[in-house]
């Protein structure tokens, strides 16, 4: 047999054999005593963005889209999600020192409206994750509000 | 003279009891002054070791105000090091509260600015944090070289913006070589 046609005979055995190495799923379905709602007063908008645009990914709970089924896509997702969960992770944030609660409000803040977050990739393929002027304002000002709170000491 | 004889005896042996107490106390005594010897060494090396983060930290001032993201990375990777060899064993209670804030914050930081040696900006954008918990790590330890807190009003569209330098002169590490002496000084560190 040549080796072109090996290769097209195994590529797709190997695509086969691969859909049953599925990573563990992103997904706790509770809220952890140290998530950030536990820590800071979150207004009800504030919330909805937050969770519709960057819980995917910096929380314990993802909401997976179909594609997660689907080998390699699904290990790149869980890796992608390790990641980003160990720069800032909504779930834990209240085990952060108050200097660090801090640090990263202030990188939401200025990542939020430098159009870092949430990355390209992730609004592409999630529509309404993509924030409006109006969303970044809001998200803005409870993530300076909330910095100043946690400096003064008034935690929830 | 039976009498006299108890009292004698009675005597010596409190005296000699009495020598005991005063060995113990003598040997209790130096111990405790070797004791006060080791915590002075291991509290030197605790100091030493800031000082390796204060070097790392002054370093990658420099490299900001040259605008070079490369060695300012190799700064940030120092300041790692430097945390790990850390030992917080020998820190005064206030030290170590001082010491517990900033240490996560610190080595996020720097991880981030050794991370992105091509996103100048973005170093910048720790570095401002960074120099605030500096600043206070300072502040809580005695000081073993003269610092200078210096301010900038223009970095992060005019809401202004702090640094440590060893020097008196000014060289901006935000705006770098665009506006090397922006900025004054606000306090001397002794």
């Amino acid at each position: 047999m040549r080796l072109g046609k090996k290769i097209v005979i195994l590529l797709p055995v190997a695509f086969a054999a691969i859909q049953f190495i599925q990573p563990a799923r992103n997904k706790s379905g509770q809220v952890m005593p140290t998530d950030i709602s536990n820590t800071l007063n979150i207004p009800p908008l504030v919330d909805t963005l937050l969770k519709t645009s960057c819980y995917d990914c910096h929380s314990n709970n993802t909401n997976y889209p179909w594609y997660a089924n689907l080998q390699p896509l699904g290990w790149i997702l869980n890796k992608h999600i390790l990641k980003a969960k160990m720069e800032l992770n909504f779930s834990d944030f209240g085990s952060y020192s108050s200097r660090r609660q801090r640090s990263k409000l202030k990188s939401i803040a200025s990542q939020v409206n430098d159009n870092t977050m949430p990355l390209a990739s992730y609004t592409w393929l999630h529509k309404n994750s993509k924030f409006s002027k109006e969303a970044k304002a809001l998200i803005n000002d409870w993530a300076l509000k909330s910095i100043e709170t946690i400096a003064t000491g008034n935690k929830k | 003279m039976k009498n006299t004889f108890i009292g004698n005896a009675i005597l010596a042996i409190v005296l000699v009891a009495c020598n005991n107490v005063n060995e113990k106390t003598n040997t209790v005594r130096s111990d405790s002054s070797v004791l006060q010897q080791q915590t002075g060494k291991s509290a030197s090396t605790a100091i030493a070791s800031i000082k390796g983060i204060v070097a790392g930290y002054l370093q990658l001032k420099n490299a900001l105000s040259n605008d070079n993201g490369n060695d300012a990375a190799n700064a940030g990777k120092a300041i790692t090091g430097a945390l790990q060899n850390f030992d917080t064993a020998a820190l005064k209670p206030d030290q170590k509260k001082v010491y517990a804030d900033v240490q996560d914050d610190i080595k996020e930081h720097a991880e981030h600015i050794g991370m992105n040696a091509d996103k100048i900006a973005h170093q910048r954008e720790h570095f401002e944090m960074l120099s605030k918990d500096i600043y206070d790590l300072v502040k809580a330890f005695p000081a073993e070289q003269t610092l200078y807190k210096d301010y900038c009003p223009m970095y992060n569209n005019g809401k202004g913006a702090i640094w440590l330098s060893e020097t008196k002169e000014i060289k901006n590490p935000y705006l770098g070589k665009k506006m090397p002496t922006c900025g004054e000084i606000k306090e001397e560190i002794k």
